[in-house]
């Protein structure tokens, strides 16, 4: 069938203005969106450019938005995205730097990223010079190893449009990978790494990046297992850490959440410029009605048996 | 129909408008509430999953010896609690290992067989459209609404939309607002988190996310949004004058809670629903559902 492919076009070599190309060909059955690109710039436009490797699904390397959401190009097939009309926009991806066309800076998307969480692995020394591990223990990692960098949880990250400089699911999940090495001797390094602001807890964990990744890595979990990681050594990100604590202390101690006191330890008790920054809210909220007030607070019935198993799992998993 | 109500902490604290709501809602659609009292907090995603999976265990242990499923008011509680639920009905080893160690102290044991819901999912799945239909007293003819639905209540699919018929759930609350005869002003985040899980960690993040989706709102001309999770309703009503000092925009977005946009139609008076209580003030609202009547 004729296809209309409406292409953002944009060249930093001319007046570097986005635009917008339209190019219809004949996309035969079964033909891929790749297919289609490629047919445009041999046989209808030489300047248009985009990038794909190994056209097989497996490098990540031709992503772009078809009609709006992130897809493999070469995995896409046109007749998917044509039930509504013969037209198929083609975009690069939001907030990242375009260089040309569909082209986008990956290391500004994501190489650098990944860097910055200190991708290697810190594997302990052995007489032989070998590091044998148990089939078993690396059994939960093979899934994320399968990983090939798409960058499609990145895509679909809900806070990377707000924070560009959010790490981002991909290289979060990379973080992981390392820090979960059984043969990781600096796995705590690992986990301090990506505790740092724009990191584990700037993520809030709604699960968009596992519904994106194509590889079913499940991103959004290993995150929060490296949240919970971190929970279990010690959190080094101050203000998470008193949030954390006092969260606690709250359902350990009555239950259930003492949210006032949440407000107040969240900020931290000496803390007269964070506490003074609450009170605008808690005055108009006080008004309503529906302010909190901190530590009166009641237990739960059953509090006492709902501390023994929060101490008990505390100890267990120490 | 009866339900073990698990009414979570903030329809009680934060928010202490939800709870009476969503009761008064339960009793005119004759849904029994026997509330689950003596159980803890979820761990609402902040406590690891090694200590909330055994306290959650222990509410649906409870809730199995009642006899009853669970019912939820808040997308945070019915998120945390379904994915807990998912592992320990999926895993009978993982499930017995906590019976063992948490449970069998007090005499409880979970067997795995409790389905928790949101009142959103009770009223298209057990209730019935069609009887709910019935009850509407006061169609919200001409109110302009945008549905906000918690990202908790959309995802993960293994515990939120298992089977391809359940994939539903991520329209219900576009489908009520059709049902309650009111209009839609659709926006793109509805789906998308509230911001409110990282308020600690990165404040300016957390808010220009609700600048982000209550602004989309009032653009579409929206009355009011409406949501199934009092904690989006902490961060998209109690935030809403921060992210508007922060970016400069004025927004003014009312933001009701589900049981609340229920009670409206259902014929309750904006009173009765607790509209006071929320701090982005809803006279407008209320007018306009006064003049309904």
């Amino acid at each position: 069938m004729q296809v209309t492919f409406k292409v953002y076009r944009k060249d930093p070599e001319k007046d570097g203005k986005p635009s917008r190309s339209n190019y219809t060909v004949e996309a035969p059955d079964g033909a891929t969106v790749l297919d289609s690109l490629f047919k445009i710039r041999d046989e209808v436009d030489g300047t248009l450019a985009f990038r794909a490797s190994c056209a097989r699904g497996y490098c990540g390397d031709c992503m772009v938005r078809v009609n709006g959401s992130a897809r493999l190009t070469c995995t896409a097939k046109v007749s998917a995205y044509t039930q509504k009309g013969p037209e198929i926009s083609l975009d690069p991806l939001r907030n990242v730097p375009v260089i040309k066309d569909l082209v986008f800076d990956w290391d500004a998307f994501m190489w650098n990223k990944i860097k910055a969480v200190k991708p290697w692995l810190d594997a302990s020394e052995t007489a032989d010079g070998e590091n044998i591990v148990p089939d078993a223990a690396m059994a939960d990692l093979r899934k994320v190893l399968s990983c090939f960098h798409c960058g499609m949880c990145d895509e679909g990250c809900t806070i990377l449009p707000v924070d560009f400089d959010f790490l981002g699911p991909a290289a979060l999940t990379k973080a992981y990978r390392l820090a979960f090495d059984p043969r990781n001797k600096n796995s705590r390094e690992q986990v301090k790494i990506v505790e740092k602001p724009k990191g584990i807890w700037d993520c809030v964990h709604c699960y968009e990046a596992d519904e994106h990744c194509p590889r079913g890595i499940e991103p959004t979990k290993r995150i929060v297992a490296l949240r919970d990681r971190a929970y279990q050594s010690g959190i080094t990100h101050e203000a998470v850490a008193r949030h954390h604590a006092s969260f606690a202390a709250s359902v350990k101690e009555s239950g259930w959440l003492d949210e006032g006191r949440l407000a107040v330890e969240s900020e931290g008790l000496t803390n007269v410029k964070g506490l003074m920054k609450l009170l605008p809210t808690a005055a108009k909220a006080l008004a309503r009605g529906k302010a909190p007030i901190p530590y009166m607070h009641s237990k739960r019935p059953g509090s006492d048996q709902i501390k023994k198993i929060f101490q008990k799992a505390e100890q267990e998993e120490k | 129909m009866k339900y073990a109500f698990y009414p979570g902490c903030v329809s009680r604290g934060g928010c202490p408008e939800l709870y009476p709501s969503a009761v008064k809602v339960a009793d005119k659609l004759a849904i029994e509430l026997e509330e689950l009292k003596d159980v803890a907090c979820t761990g609402a995603g902040v406590l690891p999953q090694y200590i909330s999976d055994p306290i959650n265990a222990r509410t649906f242990a409870k809730a199995e010896r009642m006899g009853l499923p669970v019912m939820t008011i808040c997308s945070t509680c019915q998120g945390v609690m379904a994915q807990a639920n998912y592992r320990l009905k999926e895993d009978p080893t993982y499930r017995e290992k906590i019976n063992r160690e948490y449970l069998a102290d007090e005499g409880l044991e979970y067997k795995g067989t409790i389905e928790v819901k949101h009142l959103l999912w009770v009223i298209f799945e057990d209730y019935g459209i069609e009887r709910f239909k019935a009850l509407i007293q006061r169609p919200l003819k001409g109110l302009k609404v945008s549905p906000f639905y918690g990202c908790f209540l959309r995802r993960p699919p293994e515990a939120i939309t298992p089977t391809k018929e359940l994939n539903r759930r991520k329209a219900y609350l576009d489908e009520l607002i059709g049902i309650l005869g009111a209009d839609m002003a659709d926006i793109s985040g509805k789906g998308k988190c509230c911001g409110f899980p990282i308020l600690s960690a990165n404040e300016e993040n957390s808010l220009a996310m609700v600048a982000k989706h209550t602004g989309e709102s009032k653009e579409k001309g929206a009355d009011f949004m409406v949501t199934p999770c009092p904690l989006c309703h902490l961060n998209l009503d109690g935030n809403q004058a921060k992210a508007e000092a922060q970016t400069g925009a004025e927004i003014d977005l009312p933001i009701l809670h589900l049981p609340q946009f229920l009670g409206l139609a259902l014929g309750f008076d904006p009173n009765e629903m607790n509209l006071k209580r929320h701090l982005v003030a809803t006279d407008k609202v209320e007018s306009k559902v006064n003049m309904l009547t």
